[in-house]
């Protein structure tokens, strides 16, 4: 159940092909639309979609690295390099964030999900620094693909081990007098769905607002310098410092991000499969 | 004054109330975070942790601000 669920969001292709490394083109364009530019998605070498290309990347690359991480233990060997650090975060997310949520011996039937949700985001926010790159979950789209399938994951936990209908009726306390039902019914619906929401809005925000930042920082450069060519100069390394700085905040929110996502996925799981009346 | 300098000038408020409220909030969590650690010098790892969790969550919350406002000024 890894997510690769392909959505491409059909926003208008720009004109200008500057990218978020060198900040002095598209002098035409005001700032806004320079920012915005860099974060929404364009056409990239004839196909489509910039983000959907960096997003099958990741997946290739997550694929990629599962498969690396697996051979280390082939023969029975014990792993090392690359196969021990994979082993060390799966065994974080299978230790810390499922079992805790979903419970002790139900916690290994969502490890693959929680770990596909962890990796791909993890890669896809680090690919995202690279130059010449998108980040592809700072794509709407991407990341309400990513939340449908947390919020299919919280639906099939509860329906595989309670039946349908007792999944929904688990939703209010038992016991409780009739005239709340109303009420509780709404909220509780609102809530279901409010859940997978507020992941999808973290999730971009978190990462649109990381690259417009820096874009917003390095496209002082040429904006100084229209003022004049020394003021531009100096702000250059002024800007390159603050650039550099915010990347490296920039690697920081993905781990954290990462996390975030996966921990609430697990809780939210463990919600439906565990509800608490 | 006209639709889109209103627009500006409600995007400008806007990030500025969105910022205040965020780090109000997250300034509290750090502070109690602080005390805790503090207090208990062997919980330091877990209360980090905690801490991590609630600031990621308090500033999703604020994200959704930020793009209203964005979306005010770029639209």
């Amino acid at each position: 159940m890894s997510p690769l669920l392909p959505l491409v969001q059909a926003a208008p292709p720009e004109a200008a092909p500057a990218h978020e490394g060198a900040a002095a083109a598209a002098h035409a364009a005001g700032p806004a639309e320079v920012i915005m530019h860099h974060v929404t998605d364009q056409p990239f070498y004839g196909l489509p979609s910039k983000h959907l290309v960096f997003f099958v990347i990741a997946a290739v690359l997550v694929l990629v690295i599962a498969r690396l991480a697996i051979r280390s233990y082939r023969g029975g060997r014990v792993p090392r390099g690359l196969g021990a650090a994979v082993e060390s975060l799966v065994l974080f997310i299978r230790d810390d964030i499922a079992e805790p949520s979903i419970g002790h011996g139900e916690g290994r039937r969502f490890t693959p999900l929680l770990c596909s949700f962890f990796f791909f985001i993890l890669v896809a926010a680090l690919i995202g620094l690279t130059p010449f790159s998108a980040t592809s979950t700072g794509n709407l789209s991407v990341t309400m693909a990513l939340a449908g399938v947390s919020f299919l994951a919280q639906q099939w936990a509860g329906i595989s081990k309670y039946g349908l209908v007792r999944h929904f009726r688990n939703l209010v306390p038992p016991g409780l007098p009739l005239w709340l039902l109303p009420i509780m019914i709404p909220v509780e619906i609102l809530g279901m769905l409010s859940k997978p929401f507020a992941l999808m809005i973290r999730l971009f925000a978190n990462m649109l607002a990381g690259h417009m930042v820096i874009t917003a920082v390095l496209l002082l450069i040429p904006l100084m310098g229209e003022v004049s060519t020394v003021a531009g100069l100096a702000m250059a390394p002024v800007s390159l410092g603050l650039a550099l700085f915010i990347m490296l905040l920039e690697l920081l929110v993905a781990f954290i991000q990462a996390y975030i996502f996966t921990l609430l996925s697990a809780i939210f799981i463990g919600m439906y499969a565990h509800p608490a009346h | 004054m006209d639709a889109t300098a209103l627009a500006y000038f409600a995007a400008g408020i806007g990030a500025g109330l969105t910022i205040m409220g965020g780090a109000a909030g997250i300034g509290r969590l750090a502070a109690s975070a602080l005390d805790g650690i503090a207090r208990q010098p062997n919980a330091a790892g877990d209360i980090r942790g905690a801490m991590i969790i609630a600031a990621g969550l308090i500033e999703g919350v604020t994200f959704f601000a930020l793009i209203v406002t964005m979306v005010l000024a770029f639209k």
